[in-house]
Protein backbone atom coordinates (compact mmCIF):
# COMPACT_ATOMS: atom_id res chain seq x y z
CA UNK A 1 0.00 0.00 0.00
CA UNK A 2 1.43 3.26 -0.75
CA UNK A 3 1.99 6.26 1.64
CA UNK A 4 -0.48 9.19 1.17
CA UNK A 5 -1.12 12.46 2.52
CA UNK A 6 -4.24 12.79 4.66
CA UNK A 7 -5.17 16.16 3.42
CA UNK A 8 -8.37 16.93 3.27
CA UNK A 9 -10.33 19.00 1.04
CA UNK A 10 -13.12 20.88 2.21
CA UNK A 11 -16.21 20.67 0.10
CA UNK A 12 -17.10 23.98 -0.76
CA UNK A 13 -20.22 23.90 -3.23
CA UNK A 14 -22.04 20.84 -2.68
CA UNK A 15 -21.56 19.74 -5.60
CA UNK A 16 -22.09 15.91 -4.75
CA UNK A 17 -25.80 14.96 -4.19
CA UNK A 18 -24.67 12.62 -1.51
CA UNK A 19 -23.28 15.26 0.65
CA UNK A 20 -24.61 17.74 2.46
CA UNK A 21 -22.81 19.97 5.39
CA UNK A 22 -19.58 18.15 4.81
CA UNK A 23 -21.14 14.93 5.21
CA UNK A 24 -22.96 11.83 4.26
CA UNK A 25 -26.30 13.26 3.48
CA UNK A 26 -27.55 9.70 3.01
CA UNK A 27 -27.09 6.18 5.34
CA UNK A 28 -24.19 3.82 4.06
CA UNK A 29 -24.66 0.72 3.53
CA UNK A 30 -22.91 -2.41 1.78
CA UNK A 31 -23.26 -2.80 -2.14
CA UNK A 32 -23.75 -6.21 -1.99
CA UNK A 33 -25.99 -7.08 1.34
CA UNK A 34 -27.33 -3.88 2.11
CA UNK A 35 -25.77 -3.93 5.79
CA UNK A 36 -25.71 -0.47 7.49
CA UNK A 37 -22.07 0.61 7.52
CA UNK A 38 -22.79 4.66 8.67
CA UNK A 39 -25.59 6.59 9.56
CA UNK A 40 -26.53 9.43 7.82
CA UNK A 41 -24.56 12.82 8.34
CA UNK A 42 -22.20 10.55 10.55
CA UNK A 43 -18.44 11.16 8.47
CA UNK A 44 -16.89 13.98 6.80
CA UNK A 45 -16.37 14.10 2.60
CA UNK A 46 -13.11 14.28 1.69
CA UNK A 47 -10.77 13.76 -1.06
CA UNK A 48 -7.12 12.19 -1.13
CA UNK A 49 -5.71 9.96 -3.64
CA UNK A 50 -5.11 6.14 -2.51
CA UNK A 51 -4.54 2.95 -3.70
CA UNK A 52 -7.17 0.19 -2.52
CA UNK A 53 -6.44 -3.56 -3.30
CA UNK A 54 -9.82 -4.64 -5.71
CA UNK A 55 -12.54 -6.32 -3.90
CA UNK A 56 -12.88 -9.03 -6.40
CA UNK A 57 -8.65 -10.13 -7.37
CA UNK A 58 -8.33 -12.21 -10.39
CA UNK A 59 -7.37 -15.82 -9.66
CA UNK A 60 -5.29 -15.75 -12.85
CA UNK A 61 -3.38 -12.90 -10.78
CA UNK A 62 0.63 -13.55 -10.07
CA UNK A 63 1.12 -15.38 -6.78
CA UNK A 64 1.48 -12.86 -3.95
CA UNK A 65 -0.01 -10.42 -7.03
CA UNK A 66 -2.22 -7.43 -4.87
CA UNK A 67 -4.58 -5.86 -7.59
CA UNK A 68 -4.73 -2.03 -6.50
CA UNK A 69 -7.04 0.69 -7.79
CA UNK A 70 -6.54 4.21 -7.35
CA UNK A 71 -9.69 5.39 -4.94
CA UNK A 72 -9.99 9.09 -4.45
CA UNK A 73 -13.81 9.48 -2.43
CA UNK A 74 -13.87 8.84 1.19
CA UNK A 75 -15.48 9.53 4.45
CA UNK A 76 -13.86 10.02 7.05
CA UNK A 77 -14.75 8.74 10.61
CA UNK A 78 -12.68 9.82 13.39
CA UNK A 79 -13.90 7.66 15.61
CA UNK A 80 -14.39 3.49 15.28
CA UNK A 81 -17.54 3.45 17.30
CA UNK A 82 -19.27 6.08 14.88
CA UNK A 83 -19.66 3.05 12.55
CA UNK A 84 -23.07 0.53 12.54
CA UNK A 85 -22.07 -2.29 11.42
CA UNK A 86 -18.06 -3.09 10.11
CA UNK A 87 -15.00 -5.54 9.82
CA UNK A 88 -11.43 -4.55 11.02
CA UNK A 89 -8.62 -6.97 9.39
CA UNK A 90 -5.64 -7.88 10.95
CA UNK A 91 -2.89 -4.90 10.20
CA UNK A 92 -1.19 -5.08 6.91
CA UNK A 93 1.49 -2.17 6.26
CA UNK A 94 0.46 0.15 9.62
CA UNK A 95 -3.36 -0.47 7.90
CA UNK A 96 -6.70 -2.33 8.49
CA UNK A 97 -8.97 -2.75 5.56
CA UNK A 98 -12.53 -2.15 6.51
CA UNK A 99 -15.24 -5.03 5.43
CA UNK A 100 -18.47 -5.79 5.48
CA UNK A 101 -19.73 -7.19 9.02
CA UNK A 102 -22.22 -9.38 7.42
CA UNK A 103 -20.58 -10.57 4.03
CA UNK A 104 -17.42 -9.62 4.22
CA UNK A 105 -17.09 -7.86 1.44
CA UNK A 106 -14.26 -5.80 1.33
CA UNK A 107 -12.27 -3.61 1.41
CA UNK A 108 -14.52 -0.71 1.82
CA UNK A 109 -12.01 1.47 3.10
CA UNK A 110 -9.14 1.20 5.85
CA UNK A 111 -8.27 2.40 8.88
CA UNK A 112 -4.87 4.42 9.76
CA UNK A 113 -2.95 2.96 12.87
CA UNK A 114 -1.32 5.91 13.48
CA UNK A 115 -4.34 8.45 13.03
CA UNK A 116 -6.72 5.85 14.36
CA UNK A 117 -9.23 7.29 11.47
CA UNK A 118 -11.45 5.39 9.37
CA UNK A 119 -11.88 5.89 5.62
CA UNK A 120 -14.56 4.44 4.10
CA UNK A 121 -14.57 4.52 0.09
CA UNK A 122 -17.42 5.82 -1.63
CA UNK A 123 -17.23 3.74 -4.68
CA UNK A 124 -17.84 1.05 -2.85
CA UNK A 125 -20.44 1.58 -1.16
CA UNK A 126 -24.05 2.70 -1.75
CA UNK A 127 -25.99 5.22 -0.33
CA UNK A 128 -29.91 4.57 0.81
CA UNK B 1 -20.97 16.21 19.07
CA UNK B 2 -23.35 14.21 20.60
CA UNK B 3 -22.87 10.93 21.88
CA UNK B 4 -24.66 8.55 19.47
CA UNK B 5 -25.01 5.06 21.87
CA UNK B 6 -25.67 4.34 25.26
CA UNK B 7 -22.85 1.59 25.63
CA UNK B 8 -19.91 -0.43 24.67
CA UNK B 9 -19.12 -3.73 24.91
CA UNK B 10 -15.96 -5.17 24.35
CA UNK B 11 -16.80 -9.20 23.58
CA UNK B 12 -14.03 -12.20 23.00
CA UNK B 13 -14.55 -15.32 21.11
CA UNK B 14 -12.31 -17.54 23.26
CA UNK B 15 -11.94 -21.65 22.85
CA UNK B 16 -9.78 -24.24 21.31
CA UNK B 17 -8.38 -24.01 17.43
CA UNK B 18 -10.94 -25.18 14.68
CA UNK B 19 -13.72 -24.97 16.62
CA UNK B 20 -15.28 -22.10 14.45
CA UNK B 21 -14.69 -18.98 16.22
CA UNK B 22 -14.02 -17.21 13.10
CA UNK B 23 -16.82 -18.76 11.35
CA UNK B 24 -18.60 -16.93 14.25
CA UNK B 25 -17.31 -13.58 13.30
CA UNK B 26 -16.63 -13.97 9.68
CA UNK B 27 -18.87 -15.59 7.65
CA UNK B 28 -16.29 -16.54 4.65
CA UNK B 29 -17.53 -20.35 4.15
CA UNK B 30 -20.87 -19.87 1.89
CA UNK B 31 -21.07 -16.52 0.04
CA UNK B 32 -19.42 -14.65 -2.75
CA UNK B 33 -16.76 -13.39 -1.16
CA UNK B 34 -14.68 -16.79 -0.16
CA UNK B 35 -11.90 -16.10 -2.31
CA UNK B 36 -11.58 -12.35 -1.89
CA UNK B 37 -8.85 -10.14 -0.28
CA UNK B 38 -10.57 -9.91 2.62
CA UNK B 39 -10.61 -13.76 3.56
CA UNK B 40 -6.76 -13.84 3.33
CA UNK B 41 -5.73 -11.38 5.81
CA UNK B 42 -8.55 -12.28 8.10
CA UNK B 43 -10.66 -10.25 10.64
CA UNK B 44 -9.32 -8.94 14.13
CA UNK B 45 -12.35 -7.40 15.23
CA UNK B 46 -15.88 -6.26 14.15
CA UNK B 47 -18.61 -3.71 15.35
CA UNK B 48 -22.12 -4.24 15.38
CA UNK B 49 -24.80 -2.08 16.61
CA UNK B 50 -27.95 -3.71 18.40
CA UNK B 51 -31.15 -2.31 19.89
CA UNK B 52 -31.31 -3.73 23.49
CA UNK B 53 -34.43 -2.33 24.95
CA UNK B 54 -34.59 1.02 23.30
CA UNK B 55 -30.57 1.74 24.11
CA UNK B 56 -28.18 1.33 21.28
CA UNK B 57 -25.20 -0.59 22.32
CA UNK B 58 -21.98 -1.40 19.94
CA UNK B 59 -20.24 -4.22 20.19
CA UNK B 60 -16.57 -4.91 19.54
CA UNK B 61 -16.57 -8.49 18.93
CA UNK B 62 -12.54 -9.54 18.97
CA UNK B 63 -11.89 -12.97 17.70
CA UNK B 64 -8.48 -15.09 19.41
CA UNK B 65 -7.75 -17.17 16.56
CA UNK B 66 -4.04 -18.01 16.23
CA UNK B 67 -3.39 -17.46 19.99
CA UNK B 68 -5.27 -20.14 21.31
CA UNK B 69 -2.48 -22.39 19.65
CA UNK B 70 -0.65 -21.91 22.94
CA UNK B 71 -3.76 -22.89 25.39
CA UNK B 72 -3.62 -19.46 27.08
CA UNK B 73 -4.68 -15.86 26.36
CA UNK B 74 -2.49 -13.02 27.63
CA UNK B 75 -4.13 -10.68 30.00
CA UNK B 76 -3.52 -7.91 27.76
CA UNK B 77 -6.19 -9.93 25.17
CA UNK B 78 -8.58 -9.60 28.29
CA UNK B 79 -8.14 -5.97 29.25
CA UNK B 80 -11.00 -4.43 29.11
CA UNK B 81 -13.24 -7.36 27.81
CA UNK B 82 -16.68 -7.71 29.43
CA UNK B 83 -18.02 -10.25 27.85
CA UNK B 84 -16.52 -14.47 26.85
CA UNK B 85 -18.10 -16.42 24.45
CA UNK B 86 -16.64 -19.50 25.15
CA UNK B 87 -16.78 -21.88 22.09
CA UNK B 88 -16.84 -25.58 21.59
CA UNK B 89 -17.51 -28.03 18.45
CA UNK B 90 -19.95 -30.31 19.84
CA UNK B 91 -18.11 -32.61 17.00
CA UNK B 92 -14.67 -32.72 19.32
CA UNK B 93 -14.72 -34.08 22.96
CA UNK B 94 -11.42 -32.56 23.52
CA UNK B 95 -12.82 -28.96 22.43
CA UNK B 96 -15.42 -29.49 25.34
CA UNK B 97 -13.32 -30.63 27.74
CA UNK B 98 -11.01 -27.46 27.47
CA UNK B 99 -13.66 -25.96 27.97
CA UNK B 100 -12.74 -26.02 31.61
CA UNK B 101 -9.37 -24.79 31.14
CA UNK B 102 -10.31 -21.97 29.28
CA UNK B 103 -12.61 -21.15 32.30
CA UNK B 104 -9.35 -21.26 34.45
CA UNK B 105 -7.44 -19.30 32.21
CA UNK B 106 -10.34 -16.37 32.12
CA UNK B 107 -10.43 -16.72 35.88
CA UNK B 108 -6.92 -15.90 36.24
CA UNK B 109 -6.08 -13.59 33.44
CA UNK B 110 -9.99 -11.32 33.16
CA UNK B 111 -11.65 -9.22 35.42
CA UNK B 112 -13.51 -11.10 37.84
CA UNK B 113 -16.74 -9.90 36.70
CA UNK B 114 -16.69 -10.79 33.19
CA UNK B 115 -19.76 -12.13 31.90
CA UNK B 116 -19.41 -16.10 30.08
CA UNK B 117 -21.29 -17.89 27.75
CA UNK B 118 -20.65 -21.30 26.65
CA UNK B 119 -21.09 -22.01 23.09
CA UNK B 120 -21.64 -25.69 21.31
CA UNK B 121 -20.80 -24.41 17.52
CA UNK B 122 -21.37 -26.92 14.84
CA UNK B 123 -24.77 -28.44 15.78
CA UNK B 124 -25.50 -28.43 11.79
CA UNK B 125 -23.31 -31.67 11.91
CA UNK B 126 -25.62 -34.37 13.85
CA UNK B 127 -23.72 -37.32 12.48
CA UNK B 128 -20.40 -36.66 13.54
CA UNK B 129 -21.83 -35.14 17.53
CA UNK B 130 -19.30 -36.43 19.87
CA UNK B 131 -20.79 -33.90 22.60
CA UNK B 132 -24.37 -33.96 23.85
CA UNK B 133 -26.18 -31.18 24.22
CA UNK B 134 -27.35 -32.11 27.82
CA UNK B 135 -23.80 -32.63 28.52
CA UNK B 136 -23.57 -28.87 27.32
CA UNK B 137 -26.18 -28.18 29.51
CA UNK B 138 -24.28 -29.72 32.36
CA UNK B 139 -21.21 -28.30 32.16
CA UNK B 140 -23.00 -24.58 31.94
CA UNK B 141 -25.07 -25.45 35.40
CA UNK B 142 -21.75 -26.49 37.04
CA UNK B 143 -20.48 -23.00 36.12
CA UNK B 144 -23.58 -21.24 36.34
CA UNK B 145 -22.71 -19.96 32.96
CA UNK B 146 -25.45 -19.50 30.07
CA UNK B 147 -25.23 -22.18 26.94
CA UNK B 148 -26.47 -22.33 23.46
CA UNK B 149 -25.82 -24.49 20.89
CA UNK B 150 -24.70 -22.52 17.58
CA UNK B 151 -24.31 -23.24 13.88
CA UNK B 152 -22.15 -20.77 12.45
CA UNK B 153 -22.62 -22.10 9.14
CA UNK B 154 -26.12 -21.87 9.25
CA UNK B 155 -26.49 -18.88 11.13
CA UNK B 156 -28.64 -20.37 13.78
CA UNK B 157 -28.57 -18.83 17.49
CA UNK B 158 -25.34 -16.94 17.01
CA UNK B 159 -26.82 -13.34 16.91
CA UNK B 160 -29.25 -14.52 19.63
CA UNK B 161 -26.49 -15.82 21.95
CA UNK B 162 -24.99 -12.01 21.21
CA UNK B 163 -27.77 -11.04 22.07
CA UNK B 164 -27.94 -12.55 25.19
CA UNK B 165 -24.53 -11.98 26.33
CA UNK B 166 -24.73 -8.01 25.65
CA UNK B 167 -28.25 -7.54 27.97
CA UNK B 168 -26.71 -10.08 30.67
CA UNK B 169 -23.48 -7.03 30.85
CA UNK B 170 -26.22 -3.74 30.49
CA UNK B 171 -27.96 -6.29 33.23
CA UNK B 172 -24.99 -6.34 35.45
CA UNK B 173 -23.56 -2.78 34.27
CA UNK B 174 -27.62 -1.10 35.49
CA UNK B 175 -27.68 -3.11 38.86
CA UNK B 176 -24.00 -1.25 39.62
CA UNK B 177 -24.79 2.12 39.24
CA UNK B 178 -27.99 1.43 41.17
CA UNK B 179 -26.27 0.33 43.71
CA UNK B 180 -23.68 3.48 43.56
CA UNK B 181 -26.67 5.73 42.66
CA UNK B 182 -29.35 5.37 44.47
CA UNK B 183 -32.69 6.09 42.69
CA UNK B 184 -33.11 10.07 41.19
CA UNK B 185 -29.36 10.62 41.00
CA UNK B 186 -29.17 8.97 37.08
CA UNK B 187 -29.87 10.69 33.81
CA UNK B 188 -31.80 8.32 31.38
CA UNK B 189 -30.33 7.83 28.18
CA UNK B 190 -31.51 10.02 26.28
CA UNK B 191 -30.62 12.97 28.44
CA UNK B 192 -26.93 11.54 27.98
CA UNK B 193 -27.24 11.56 24.24
CA UNK B 194 -27.58 14.95 24.04
CA UNK B 195 -24.73 16.08 26.70
CA UNK B 196 -21.36 17.28 25.11
CA UNK B 197 -18.80 14.48 24.17
CA UNK B 198 -16.65 14.22 26.73
CA UNK B 199 -13.18 12.61 26.00
CA UNK B 200 -12.39 10.07 28.02
CA UNK B 201 -9.36 8.16 28.22
CA UNK B 202 -9.94 4.58 27.20
CA UNK B 203 -13.35 2.91 26.10
CA UNK B 204 -13.72 1.47 29.66
CA UNK B 205 -13.95 4.70 31.57
CA UNK B 206 -16.67 5.97 28.84
CA UNK B 207 -18.57 3.04 29.82
CA UNK B 208 -18.47 4.01 33.30
CA UNK B 209 -19.31 7.37 32.13
CA UNK B 210 -22.72 5.67 31.22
Amino acid sequence: MSEVEHKETPVENEEKEYVEDGKNKFIVKCKFCGSRILDKKSAKYITLEKDLPLMQQDNNRKEGEIQNEPVNEFYHVENMYTFENIGFTHTVANCKYLSCADCDAGPVGYYDNDTKHSYVAISRIVHA
Amino acid sequence: MAKTYDYLFKLLLIGDSGVGKTSILFRFSEDAFNISFISTIGIDFKIRTIDLDGKKVKLQIWDTAGQERFRTITTAYYRGSMGIMLVYDVTNEKSFENIKNWIRNIEENASADVEKMILGNKCDLEAKRQVSKERGEQLAVEYQIKFIETSAKDSLNVESAFYTLARDIKAKMEKKQEASNPAGARTGGHQLRNEPQRKPTSWLSRCSLL
